[in-house]
């Protein structure tokens, strides 16, 4: 007995060394992208870590000039911000309506909504692609921005009903019986009580907005509409034929990152719970 | 993204006969939300159907066809199914894809089960999952890029090895070695976010049971086996869908691994995904969308096929507490 407790002691001690170790490498990566993308390129190769000396926020510059960058950063921040705003705009009075009427005919639409989780987004890039080419709105902000609703109904949907089914309904039960109309009880009632659920629908939505790049990659190209996943791609792609600047190359790596890093650390217990409970029970 | 698994509809089903006495009485917040329900499922319907429902049937369709996008679309049947079959990088393609599913499926979750029984007990164990937990917010470019500058053969890596006596290192990316060196990264970043969802679920089981255990004189492994797992057994099912479903949309990892994108990457890392990505945009040849659109298809099938078995085999009876 005595033994092997110790023994699950030691364990224990072991276990939790390494799970520090994963932790700390999963620090050490992300300081060492931040500290490469301050260092010259040939400082970068002949010593791979090491402190930039001095720091080169020069690299940001061309970065964001030269790079293409500074561009595809604002186009990313468009198309994720409207685009999430849009999609938990029309999903969530729909998600309302799904969760408080409880027919055959409103469980059959959740399910249908529920059920393009299940779907992979090759399935729909050939389609959309054709599509949006017919109405002149590929290599547009417009038409990826309305792509990235579609894809967000699913799981917008389908979260925010679990978040309203967990919503008392006894304060419309009382805004009704004052007289409000069905608009004003959504707006002033359950809006207001709801809107921790929309925050964090907005947060997650925004946050695969940010990083999508499949269908990013496939419906813009000119350099006036790319967003950062496919201004790093292309980046990486020219630095090829020219020799690796990755000095530069780590710039544009941070500047997909920071948005990431600022809004976990602000908002991170929000974003955790958003994409555990929501999915979880 | 959760679910295909939740048999159940979030919303209760109808067990009560709706009560309308007389035609549409009720009480006035039934019957207005009665009258609200289209008005206020509309739009999100239709922005679903056109932008969702209707691209997947069309998919469904197109791959009926050989079509380069521009000119005339003719008739194939199953033809396009016939030649995916027999198409080597094809083939390829649904064995990572598999792989990527099954092998990285499993080492996760075995990994992500060891750091919940860890981080359960550890201190400041909400900063160490918040650490853990944000890679899944990286776009996968990003570890592709790292990877391939730290693993490169004059790279830190090689560096720290060659420091320490080996002379003969690996070569990290080589193209047999870039599926293993994907599946790692992926397991990597993935695990974090596992852990936080089964984390979630573990802390919602009342520690009077894991008292009850103890004095019962159960260890560490028996109180995970006969405690932790069934109350979790829920929401592990839901993850083990989650993950096939995840699994099969990982495109940009592979697409920038080892910074090789002026190029399409070697078919022997390619999975479904990057299938249908170059036969329907490729580089130098005719599109071939119906080709593509029928890799589409059969990915859809497989995780149609592995969420319906994963399901059957992790069917228990629910769990009260």
């Amino acid at each position: 007995m005595q033994t092997e407790r110790r023994s699950a002691g030691l364990a224990r001690r072991i276990a939790t060394a390494l799970v520090w170790g994963v932790v700390a490498a999963d620090l050490l990566l992300i300081l060492w992208i931040v500290l490469t993308s301050l260092r010259g390129s040939s400082e970068v190769l002949h010593q791979a870590f090491g402190l930039p000396a001095p720091p080169r926020f020069g690299n940001y510059l061309t970065a964001l000039r030269d790079g293409g960058f500074g561009p595809a950063a604002l186009n990313s921040v468009l198309v994720s911000v409207v685009s999430s705003l849009a999609a938990v705009a029309i999903a969530a009075p729909c998600a309302y309506a799904l969760a408080r009427r409880r027919t055959r005919v409103s469980s059959m639409l959740t399910m249908t909504f529920a059920m393009g989780l299940g779907v992979p987004g090759q399935v729909l890039v050939v389609p959309l692609f054709v599509g949006l080419a017919k109405v002149n709105l590929t290599d547009s902000h417009l038409g990826l921005i309305l792509v990235y609703i579609g894809l967000a109904m699913p799981f917008t949907v389908f979260m925010l009903t679990g978040f309203y089914a967990g919503i008392p309904g006894v304060l419309e039960e009382a805004a009704v019986m004052d007289g409000a109309g069905p608009l004003r009880t959504f707006w002033q009632i359950v809006l207001p009580v709801a809107r921790g659920g929309l925050i964090t629908a907005f947060l997650l939505q925004f946050i695969s907005g940010w990083n999508e790049t499949l269908f990013a990659l496939v419906l813009t190209h000119s350099q006036d509409q790319i967003t950062l996943p496919v201004a790093l791609a292309e980046f990486v792609a020219s630095q090829q034929l020219n020799g690796m600047d990755y000095g530069t190359m780590f710039a544009g790596v941070c500047i997909i990152l920071a948005p990431m890093i600022a809004l976990f650390s602000w908002m991170g217990t929000r974003i955790i719970q958003g994409m555990t409970v929501g999915i979880g029970k | 993204m959760a679910a295909t698994l939740l048999d159940k509809p979030r919303t209760a089903p109808v067990r009560t006969p709706r009560r309308r006495a007389g035609g549409g009485a009720g009480s006035p917040l039934a019957r207005q939300q009665r009258r609200m329900f289209w008005p206020f499922a509309a739009p999100a319907l239709l922005v679903y159907g056109v932008l969702f429902l209707a691209p997947v049937g069309y998919a469904l369709w197109t791959s009926l066809y050989r079509w380069d996008g521009m000119g005339d679309m003719q008739w194939r049947g199953l033809g396009n199914y016939q030649v995916l079959l027999k198409d080597p990088s094809f083939r390829t393609s649904v064995g990572n894809t598999l792989e990527l599913m099954f092998v990285g499926g499993t080492v996760t979750f075995v990994i992500s089960f060891a750091l919940t029984l860890v981080l359960r007990e550890m201190k400041a164990r909400l900063f160490a999952r918040s650490v853990l937990f944000f890679p899944c917010l990286v776009n996968g470019m990003v570890f592709g890029i790292a990877a391939g500058f730290l693993f490169s053969p004059t790279g830190p890596v090689n560096q720290a090895l060659h420091f320490l006596g080996v002379t003969t290192p690996p070569k990290w990316l080589s193209t047999d070695n870039l599926l293993p060196m994907v599946l790692g990264t992926l397991i990597w970043t993935a695990t974090g976010y596992y852990t936080s969802i089964i984390m979630a679920a573990v802390d919602q089981i009342p520690a009077y049971l894991y008292e009850a255990a103890e004095l019962d004189g159960a260890n560490a492994w028996q109180r995970f086996r006969h405690v932790t797992l069934p109350c979790a057994w829920d929401v592990i099912s839901v993850c083990a869908v989650l993950w096939t479903v995840s699994s099969v949309k990982i495109f940009e990892l592979i697409l920038l691994f080892g910074g090789s994108s002026s190029n399409y990457p070697p078919v022997s890392s390619w999975n479904t995904a990057l299938y249908v990505y170059s036969e329907a945009f490729p580089q130098a040849t005719v599109p071939r969308l119906g080709m593509a659109t029928a890799a589409a298809i059969v990915s859809l099938l497989m995780v149609t096929v592995a969420t319906l078995v994963l399901r059957r085999l992790m069917r228990r009876d629910p769990i009260e507490y």
